[in-house]
């Protein structure tokens, strides 16, 4: 029995590096540290999988040896004249680099995961920039935090823990007592409730629709967090405060907001159901911060107005930092989602949706993103990996990626794997295989090999490396 | 004048950057037919994908190109021209006239996005719809349409006139969502109905809505009634409310709101 | 004169019947280029890419057969940016601001830059180590933990930017002078300057500290900056620098604002004149688009508040800032032409070229390929002439170009394009092509006994623009302009022996818990991680 320390956790994209796993004859038997997210991915990998590559023969998958999928997918790559390879943000920078190479190769188009969460974030950042930092800056020093349209707590659960409100910090102490204290009042109320309504036969606390002043604890000097969702969450439940938006008017609230920093008036009464009053406060509490935080997530990115909210929120943090330190970080998904951005950027300039076929990178999202090209039916041949758009996309363009031929490679047994014509069965990166992968905050991590794949479960690198060498040899026998 | 006749349906994007008057021009019919195309990843030449025919009854006197079939996956038609006439007799796909700096396109059906973006001088008319980013600018930069006019007589999608200068886009139809955004200057006419959100984050210009608007942004202050707005040399009439903005982006942008068709704003009155 | 090439270094001879032959006649035969400072690897520069795509989009390369495709302009993508130096001669370029915490990221980055040898700064300066051990006067053990650092990223130089003010822009604010304390921290920038100086010294480096000053990029910052370059005066030992300036240019302002704003490049050439501690280089501005980007957070904010453009911040915990904002520099401003007009009075000024250095502190005063422009303006007055002509009236009125004959030679172009940058980098084997030198050559085709640079400036810019040879490691990798073989570089890194290294123990763990979010374990990166490592072996005096 071996316990291995410092393991990075191939889950999302708090990428949390502090997991202890106890290893006994190449099994994962125990985890510590990690969330129940992250304790099952370890615990829980290798039960569905493919242990050999399948090629489509007749319209039936069937096991094949590595070297005729590899032979298969490099033929259907050449012979395609416009192939979309996706996926990329669950595996590792390494194998990135190998497949924008086969992208290139091929002349297709390269997209990550980013295309259906963060992408409108990156078109926004384009148009403003950023004001951002790695998670420990605000560990620190952040006294005001903001989650807009995420919940951590649910998805991405060691972060409030790790680098925010329950974080100590050396300028700014953890928050956690505080949550305690107001968690008693809120279950003592919940009680209290209960029994008055027992013996009364009525809602004696019904809280009033909307309140009309910000709690007292929001004006103390001390870390405060708010959340500004459509519905209550648990995270919402632990912030200092609560403000619920109308659906779809985070832009307006956002850009009201930003009037309210520079001091203009409001003609209106209510801002996506909110009273101005509310907003004059919270942005007073803006304002008076030393340094503040703006977590944003997929709630802002793909709701009415997508980039445009982002746009919104990248300017008011912005905008307040001619008051105090104000920073906005986008939730990131995936563990490596945000490396394959990074890998993608240095090594055609653009960060999604790459278009290869004229021989260089060209980049424009709502042309060469890979739902659009679906939705037109423009690709004739794709290779998926470390994704399952097929369970994920809209039905068109589901229907359009299963249509053509569709290359696999995943360690796990999906809808995309099934309706796949090769399917190559990788290991599991991170865990049966090393590699680098970036956290939300751009802080590059190792990812750990911690036990053996199965013989047959090559990592995606060498897969990628494999297909590229074939389509290589194969393009130089054409010519 | 110069036809082209798909010789049969595209399924992967092609990109004909040289369907342009200026690169036609002085070139005969086999010269043209070399010219370089992109289909997917596979260089072709204009002749592998197009009959080109020489015709001598041109509609005007200026080098004119007609385009017959379906051409809705041929992207750039039109690109950087700066003289004579595009005809589509059909749809026509992305990057239409983009960095135009002269010249007529004239479109029967629809155009796709990006129509007409970066573009700089000249005339666009689209009969059908047109798609999202008309007039726009390139990805991150802040140079959008800097001059012409495009003229949609159906409907036009999002963020038209995205980071526009100086133009005019009238939209005969209905709009969608973020007319306007981030406009610099210039003018968009929209005779049909506005989606919303309607000049957000616009420095200057003027946008025009002479159908319903679902509601203004509350970055917007009112500032007048006006009975009729200038649009170019045409005279519009009102009424119609005036709102200035965007004041998140300390904008002095000029928006105008039919007053008969949305009543649903009349509580702005009190503001004035 | 021949030159003898054997496994990739420079030898006394070899058998002229068995070697292949580059007939060099009448061209000018140079060391390989070496760049001390320029931006293009990291975290920081990567934003800026994605930051960019109007940058890249007409600026691109196709795939060869040979090549890998990318974009180009301000901030190219690395395989360009390998194929640019490498066309242009340059065989080693230095990037010079790596923030520790995203080391990997740099050195991902330079495997992936080919062509050229590589190293990076690690970033130490506002490193919360550095200031606490400095301000409670432990020297050695701030030695041994740069030391640390230097292994732990692959470090070759300790790069200062701003020193204490990236601490005070973790808040939002700055410092004002040498003088100011950072908040929380009690110490000084000069403290910072002078520790880190000693420390430099006391682990060997091969390097001198390498300073962006403060205030950079403010009018009446010349003062800073010579105050800057005095405070270490009494630490250097004679004849050996101590410290370098980079991008002075931008350290060079004179006036009280923007209006005032002039040249003060006559009182720093005074100073490095009669001083034998400074080098420095240029930060040459050019008159085009480009990106700006250092880890000056509160510098860049200022630009981004001047100039409305984009603007992305990038703090990171415990160690330092980053900013990045596009900017356009405009021959009719009157500021920007000053800029340019200062960098090469700086480089005409001063009168030992082994003393200044040319760059753009690409891609900030612009990017790299823009060397031949800036060779030509050094070797030609009338091609600064011609430039003068088109600039502002105001800026041309205060420029002290035109008072300045001054042509620097071929011989002096070596000195400050390659001779100059290994020496003050301490790079033993390259910049020269005596026997044991790396076999770094760049072969430009212009023949100096015929062409008068001076007057023929267009001509040599078009010769140092594509060499008719780059020779990378004893292979010919360029021929006419155009990569004909693609190699990896090499990277180096320092590798400080200190007697005492410090102790990895549950205390400096938890200190690590405590300072960082990422566990001990993970932040050192492994030898095998890089993909050509050269380490370079120092001995420490501690």
């Amino acid at each position: 029995m071996t316990v291995v320390t410092g393991v990075t956790c191939p889950v999302c994209g708090t990428f949390c590096d502090d997991i202890e796993l106890v290893v006994k004859d190449n099994v994962i038997t125990d985890v510590r540290n990690a969330c129940a997210m992250g304790a099952a991915k370890f615990l829980n990998y290798s039960t569905h999988r493919n242990l050999r590559p399948l090629v489509r023969k007749n319209g039936e998958l069937v096991e094949a040896s590595i070297d005729e999928a590899v032979k298969r997918a490099a033929e259907i790559l050449v012979d395609a004249t416009y192939p979309i390879l996706y996926g990329w943000s669950n595996t590792s920078c390494e194998a990135i680099r190998v497949g924008v190479e086969l992208t290139e190769e091929v002349g297709g188009v390269i997209d990550n995961t980013s295309t259906v969460c963060h992408g409108p974030s990156v078109l926004s950042i384009q148009d403003v920039g950023i004001a951002s930092c790695t998670l420990g800056q605000l560990r620190h020093r952040a006294d005001l935090i903001f989650y807009w349209a995420s919940n951590p707590w649910s998805a991405h659960p060691r972060h409030i823990e790790r680098y925010t409100m329950f974080s100590e910090g050396r300028f700014q102490k953890s928050a956690w007592r505080g949550y305690l204290s107001r968690l008693g009042g809120i279950m003592s109320r919940k009680r209290l409730r209960r029994a008055a309504n027992l013996v009364l036969r009525r809602d004696v606390f019904a809280t009033p629709e909307v309140e009309r002043r910000l709690p007292y604890s929001m004006f103390q000097k001390k870390r405060k967090m708010v959340v500004v969702d459509v519905r209550n969450t648990r995270t919402a439940e632990a912030a200092d405060y609560f403000l619920q938006v109308e659906p779809n008017k985070d832009y307006e609230l956002l850009q009201a907001f930003r009037m309210l920093i520079r001091d203009e008036e409001l003609d209106v009464s209510e801002v996506a159901g909110v009273p101005v009053e509310i907003l004059e406060e919270v942005a007073d509490v803006m304002v008076g911060c030393e340094l503040g935080i703006l977590f944003f997530g997929v709630g802002l990115t793909m709701s009415e107005g997508k980039l445009r909210n982002v746009d919104a929120a990248l300017n008011l943090t912005r905008d307040l930092n001619s008051h105090t330190k104000f920073l906005i970080m986008p939730m990131r998904g995936h563990f490596n989602v945000t490396g394959a951005d990074v890998v993608f950027a240095w090594q055609t300039g653009y960060p999604y949706a790459i278009d290869f076929s004229h021989g260089y990178p060209r980049y424009n999202p709502g042309e060469t993103s890979v739902i659009d090209i679906l939705c037109r039916d423009e690709a004739d041949a794709s290779l998926i990996i470390a994704s399952d758009p097929v369970a994920h996309f809209p039905q068109k363009a589901a229907q359009n990626l299963v249509k053509k031929p569709l290359i696999a490679i995943d360690p796990e047994v999906t809808p995309t794997t099934l309706m796949a014509d090769v399917v190559f069965p990788s290991a599991f990166v991170g865990i049966e295989a090393h590699g680098t992968a970036y956290r939300m905050d751009h802080v590059p991590l190792p990812l750990k090999k911690i036990v053996e794949p199965p013989k047959t479960c090559l990592p995606d690198t060498e897969i990628l490396q494999r297909i590229l060498h074939k389509v290589r040899k194969l393009r130089r026998e054409q010519n | 004048m110069i036809t082209l006749y798909p010789k049969r349906l595209f399924k992967v994007p092609v990109e004909a950057e040289c369907i342009c008057p200026d690169v036609f021009a002085e070139k005969s019919a086999k010269e043209i037919a070399t010219l370089q195309i992109w289909e997917g990843n596979r260089k072709r030449t204009l002749g592998d994908l197009f009959k080109i025919k020489h015709e001598t009854d041109s509609p005007t006197e200026e080098f004119t190109i007609r385009i017959c079939g379906d051409v809705s996956k041929v992207r750039k038609i039109g690109a950087k021209m700066s003289m004579g006439n595009i005809i589509v007799e059909g749809d026509a796909d992305m990057h239409l006239g983009e960095e135009m700096k002269g010249g007529i396109i004239t479109v029967t059906g629809n155009a796709d996005s990006w129509t007409g973006s970066m573009m700089k001088n000249g005339t666009i008319e689209i009969k059908g719809n047109a798609g999202d980013y008309i007039g726009a600018s390139y990805r991150g930069s802040t140079q959008g349409m800097s001059g012409g006019k495009i003229i949609i007589h159906g409907n036009a999608g999002y963020e038209v006139g995205c980071f526009m200068r100086k133009g005019l886009i009238k939209v005969h139809g209905d709009i969608g969502r973020f007319a306007g955004i981030h406009m610099r200057d210039g003018t968009i006419f929209i005779q049909g109905n506005s989606e919303g959100r309607a000049g957000a984050q616009m420095i200057n210009g003027k946008i025009v809505v002479c159908g319903y608007i679902p509601s203004i942004l509350p970055t917007f202050t009112i500032d007048d009634i006006r009975p009729k707005v200038k649009v170019n040399e045409e005279n519009v009439e009102g009424p119609f409310y005036r709102f200035v903005g965007d004041l998140a982006d300390g904008g002095d942008g000029k928006l105008f709101v039919s007053k008969t068709k949305n009543p649903h704003l009349s509580s702005y009155e009190e503001y004035l | 004169m021949d030159i003898a090439i054997k496994d990739g270094k420079i030898v006394e001879k070899v058998d002229e019947k068995k070697a292949e032959v580059v007939d060099a006649s009448r061209m000018i035969v140079m060391p390989g280029g070496v760049d001390i400072h320029c931006h293009i690897a990291g975290a920081e520069v990567n934003s800026g890419r994605i930051l960019r795509p109007e940058d890249h989009f007409k600026d691109v390369e196709a795939k060869t057969a040979l090549t890998r495709s990318g974009v180009g302009y301000s901030i190219p993508s690395t395989f360009t940016t390998g194929y640019r130096y490498s066309r242009m001669g340059y065989t080693t370029v230095m990037n010079p601001s790596m923030p520790p915490l995203e080391a990997r990221h740099t050195h991902e980055e330079l495997d992936d830059t080919p062509m050229v040898d590589k190293a990076t700064y690690p970033l130490l300066g506002d490193w919360w180590f550095v200031l606490e051990h400095l301000r409670d006067g432990l020297l050695e053990e701030c030695a041994a933990h740069v030391a640390w650092m230097m292994s732990a990223t692959k470090g070759y130089a300790i790069k200062i930017v701003n020193p204490g003010g990236l601490e005070a822009w973790g808040f939002g604010r700055n410092v004002k002078n040498l003088d100011d304390p950072v908040r929380y921290f009690n110490i000084t920038p000069r403290e910072i300057l002078r520790g880190l100086c000693r420390v430099n010294k006391l682990l060997n480096m091969p390097h001198t500290i390498h300073v962006h000053t403060n205030n950079l990029g403010q009018p009446g910052n010349y003062l800073t900056t010579l105050e800057t370059m005095k405070c270490v005066e009494d630490l250097a030992e004679e004849g050996h620098p101590a410290i370098h300036i980079t991008h002075c240019q931008f350290s060079a302002f004179k006036g009280s604002d923007w209006g005032t704003m002039s040249s003060g490049a006559e009182e720093i050439a005074k100073y490095v004149n009669h001083h034998s501690h400074v080098t420095l280089d240029m930060g040459q501005v050019i008159f085009t688009d480009t990106t700006t980007m250092t880890a000056d957070g509160p510098f860049q904010y200022g630009l981004y508040q001047l100039s409305g453009n984009k603007w992305v911040n990038h703090d990171v915990e415990t160690e330092t800032s980053a900013g990045i904002v596009p900017f356009r520099y405009k021959r009719k401003s009157a500021v920007h032409a000053t800029q340019w007009s200062i960098a090469l009075e700086l480089a005409l000024l001063i009168k030992d070229p082994w003393k200044i250095y040319m760059t753009t502190d690409h891609p900030n005063g612009g990017p790299f390929t823009a060397y031949p422009h800036i060779i030509a303006w050094l070797m030609s007055g009338v091609a600064r002439k011609k430039t003068m002509s088109k600039i502002s009236k105001r800026a041309r009125r205060k420029s002290l170009l035109p008072s300045i004959a001054r042509e620097l030679g071929f011989y002096e172009i070596a000195i400050v394009t390659r001779a100059g940058q290994a020496k003050a980098l301490g790079l033993k084997q390259k910049g020269h092509l005596g026997v044991g030198a790396d076999a770094d050559v760049a072969v430009y085709d212009i023949n100096p006994e015929l062409v008068d640079p001076s007057k023929k400036y267009k001509t040599a810019r078009r010769a140092f623009k594509r060499a008719a040879y780059t020779i990378k490691g004893g292979e010919i990798v360029v021929k006419d302009g155009q990569i004909v073989r693609p190699v990896f570089g090499k990277t180096f890194w320092v590798d400080v022996k200190t007697s005492l290294p410090i102790e990895v123990n549950d205390d400096i763990k938890r200190k690590f818990r405590e300072y960082w979010t990422v566990e001990y374990e993970n932040y050192p990166i492994p030898d095998r991680f890089l993909h050509v490592p050269a380490p370079i072996p120092v001995k420490a005096e501690v």
